[in-house]
């Protein structure tokens, strides 16, 4: 079966550092590029004429390794690339230790299965196979269904206009009244902390005291109230007026601070 | 002429002049038969397009019918409705045929038999309208299954997903997987493997 080149950007493409990289270029090769490891696996075994289904898959780790060093592949899947060789290179290394029993991987699930790993090429094969059946088929003899015809698109009925219908359209839009002014725009009153100090100020600054209960009697929201509070108590905390109340609940005097400049 | 006939015949006209794909219930209810009488009957006409080498075929997908042009002219009328479309790309053949055979299936599934990322992939069989979301699996994260289109059955000259070529090595690679895995050794091969040819 053909190998079919897959097509990819060469900025996508990633090169490991080459056991081979100083061999002089003497030539180059077109070689196909590997979208998946799978795909590269299956194609080292097919490529020597090997069974899937019986080669130990040890016996491919170098050339897949290899393979990996010297070629590009799609570096976009670098990372799965890179985790089968390991699961290669482990399995070959449990063969070259003949006898020596295996120590327990610490966690089971990180124990590469040759046989899973047989599977999944197996059933890749399965699926790459059916992609080039369905591929030899593609657009090669469609089934075409029937087009809608521009003719068959409904038309509305309408009969002939006459033209002075134009005129006194025209002539009724004109007479159509220019669009009243929109109303005025609507906006919420925003209240600042620094808008109330410099109203405290300018009350002090009129009646040399003032008593809080009154600014605050003059406000027209709770809001208002909130941020006069908030603003009184922010000129104690600068130290720029003085508060003094007689009796609980009576009148809070608020005078400026003697020295304090404004 | 029976009953069945003019309803066969009924169906056919209705079908020719549809725009989009009528579904068995659509067609019952017009018909004002049960909706296993009107399975039957287009069934039916379906085998008599194909037997009878009529140049039009009844092409079904889950549950839709629609009329479409025989895979055997198909090759002739691309030179009237010449389509100006690519080919598609060998990863995007690869993830079609894992949705085409598995579905409804999922991108991760996808993902496991192709060994690679295709995520993008399948946003362009999605694009192209060969696959859609056919619904979703009752799994955490509620994952989107895919299924093929009209689309894809008409591209591939399939008149339904019972045309789809048969899998080549399936039942045979799992049946030798089985002896494999009962022998327990894998019959080792002999000799050095051979140099990188690719």
């Amino acid at each position: 079966m053909p190998l079919q080149p897959i097509p990819i950007e060469t900025d996508r493409v990633a090169v490991l550092p080459g056991v081979l990289a100083d061999e002089p270029a003497a030539f180059e090769l077109r070689l196909p590029t590997f979208e998946g490891p799978l795909q590269l696996l299956l194609h080292l075994i097919e490529s020597r004429q090997l069974d899937v289904l019986t080669i130990p898959l040890a016996d491919v780790a170098d050339a897949y390794v290899q393979h990996l060093a010297r070629h590009p592949v799609d570096a976009a899947n670098l990372s799965e690339f890179v985790a089968i060789a390991a699961q290669l290179i482990l399995l070959k290394s449990r063969r070259v230790l003949p006898g020596e029993p295996m120590p327990l991987a610490v966690d089971e699930e990180a124990e590469p299965d040759e046989e899973e790993l047989r599977r999944r090429l197996v059933e890749y094969r399965t699926m790459r196979d059916a992609a080039l059946v369905l591929g030899e088929r593609d657009l090669v003899a469609p089934l075409l269904r029937r087009e809608p015809r521009d003719e068959d698109l409904p038309v509305a009925v309408v009969p002939p206009l006459p033209v002075t219908l134009l005129s006194q359209a025209l002539e009724l839009l004109a007479a159509v009244p220019e669009p009243a002014a929109p109303p005025p725009e609507v906006m919420l009153r925003e209240i600042t902390i620094g808008m109330q100090i410099a109203a405290l100020r300018r009350a002090m600054g009129r009646h040399g005291q003032v008593i809080l209960q009154a600014v605050l009697a003059g406000c027209r929201s709770r809001t208002e109230v909130a941020v006069t509070v908030l603003a009184a108590l922010e000129l104690v905390r600068r130290r720029q007026v003085r508060v003094a109340q007689d009796a609980l609940f009576g009148p809070i005097v608020l005078e400026p601070m003697p020295g304090a400049g404004e | 002429m029976s009953e069945l006939d003019d309803l066969a015949a009924f169906y056919e006209a209705l079908l020719f002049i549809a725009e989009r794909p009528l579904a068995t219930a659509e067609l019952a209810q017009l018909a004002a038969i049960p909706r296993l009488q009107a399975e039957a009957i287009l069934s039916g006409l379906a085998g008599e397009l194909e037997d009878g080498r009529r140049g039009l075929r009844l092409q079904r997908n889950d549950d839709a019918w629609q009329l479409v042009t025989a895979p055997e002219v198909g090759e002739r009328l691309a030179a009237y409705a010449a389509r100006e479309e690519p080919r598609l790309t060998p990863a995007a053949l690869e993830a079609l045929a894992v949705i085409a055979y598995r579905q409804p299936c999922t991108r991760g599934e996808v993902e496991r038999v192709r060994g690679v990322d295709s995520d993008y992939v399948i946003r362009s069989l999605l694009h192209r309208r060969l696959v859609v979301e056919v619904g979703r699996r009752d799994t955490p994260g509620r994952p989107a299954l895919f299924g093929t289109t009209f689309e894809f059955l008409e591209r591939f000259g399939l008149t339904s997903l019972d045309d789809l070529p048969p899998l080549s090595s399936t039942a045979a690679a799992a049946t030798a997987l089985t002896a494999v895995a009962e022998d327990g050794s894998p019959s080792p091969v002999a000799g050095a493997p051979a140099p990188d040819h690719d």
